[in-house]
């Protein structure tokens, strides 16, 4: 891994179109400042891989487990 | 047309009817194109089968069905990649994930995005939301 020392305002750029300020940091909090293209996804590391997980175990199920819900979502749309 | 070995069996589907994710979902960015495998409640269940790998297939459901007040912003950066303009129709789903002990929960955290007019899709983070990854159906209220 890349270290690099920065202080208060001081930036560094990734590429040619990412911009990472330090803003400020206060009780072991750090707050930073992230200039990136809109497409582009900035996400903190625990949510991505919350979701990575959570779409792993979404592609692996039966066809049993279809089954039970198509059974659940007629009732439900009878109900309506 | 092509052919696929699945947990559903042997499937025959048409090249130019798959839908196309290109970001891919999270954690499976380099899966693009998936086919719609029927399915009884067709209006608000889907069954997306990867055409790229065979074991991995998504069940998207529409969650207004359960969560009527769930509502998701969908920016013009989203719509550019839907290749869609600002009026164009698009569909928000979310995986549905089914646990051990029976649960069944929904990712609310991050819904697919799908729009008919190009066929393709988005998995968008709505983070800041305060929406769970693994949000329960309540099947209980489904029991006459």
């Amino acid at each position: 891994m890349l270290v690099l020392t920065r202080k208060i305002g001081e930036s560094i750029i990734i590429g040619e179109n990412i911009k990472i300020t330090i803003l400020d940091h206060k009780e072991g909090r750090i707050r930073i400042g992230i200039q990136a293209p809109p497409e582009m996804k900035v996400l903190r590391l625990e949510v991505y891989e919350r979701i990575c997980q959570e779409n792993k175990e979404a592609s692996q199920w039966d066809s049993k487990k279809l089954d039970a819900l198509n059974s659940l979502l007629s009732k439900k749309k009878d109900q309506k | 047309m092509r052919s696929l070995q699945t947990r559903f069996g042997e499937v025959t589907y048409n090249t130019k009817k798959v839908v196309h994710f290109p970001e891919g979902l999270l954690g499976f960015e380099r899966l693009r194109d998936f086919i719609v495998i029927p399915n009884k409640n067709d209006d608000v269940l889907f069954c997306f089968q990867s055409v790229e790998e065979n074991h991995v297939a998504f069940l998207l459901i529409n969650p207004a069905l359960f969560f009527p007040d769930y509502r998701v912003p969908v920016s013009t950066v989203v719509k550019d990649k839907l290749g869609i303009g600002t009026n164009d129709p698009y569909f928000v789903l979310t995986t549905i994930t089914f646990h051990q002990d029976e649960t069944v929960t929904l990712n609310l955290l991050a819904p697919v995005i799908y729009t008919p007019k190009t066929d393709r899709a988005v998995q968008i983070v709505l983070e800041g939301s305060g929406y769970s990854t693994k949000t329960p159906l309540k099947t209980g209220e489904a029991s006459p």
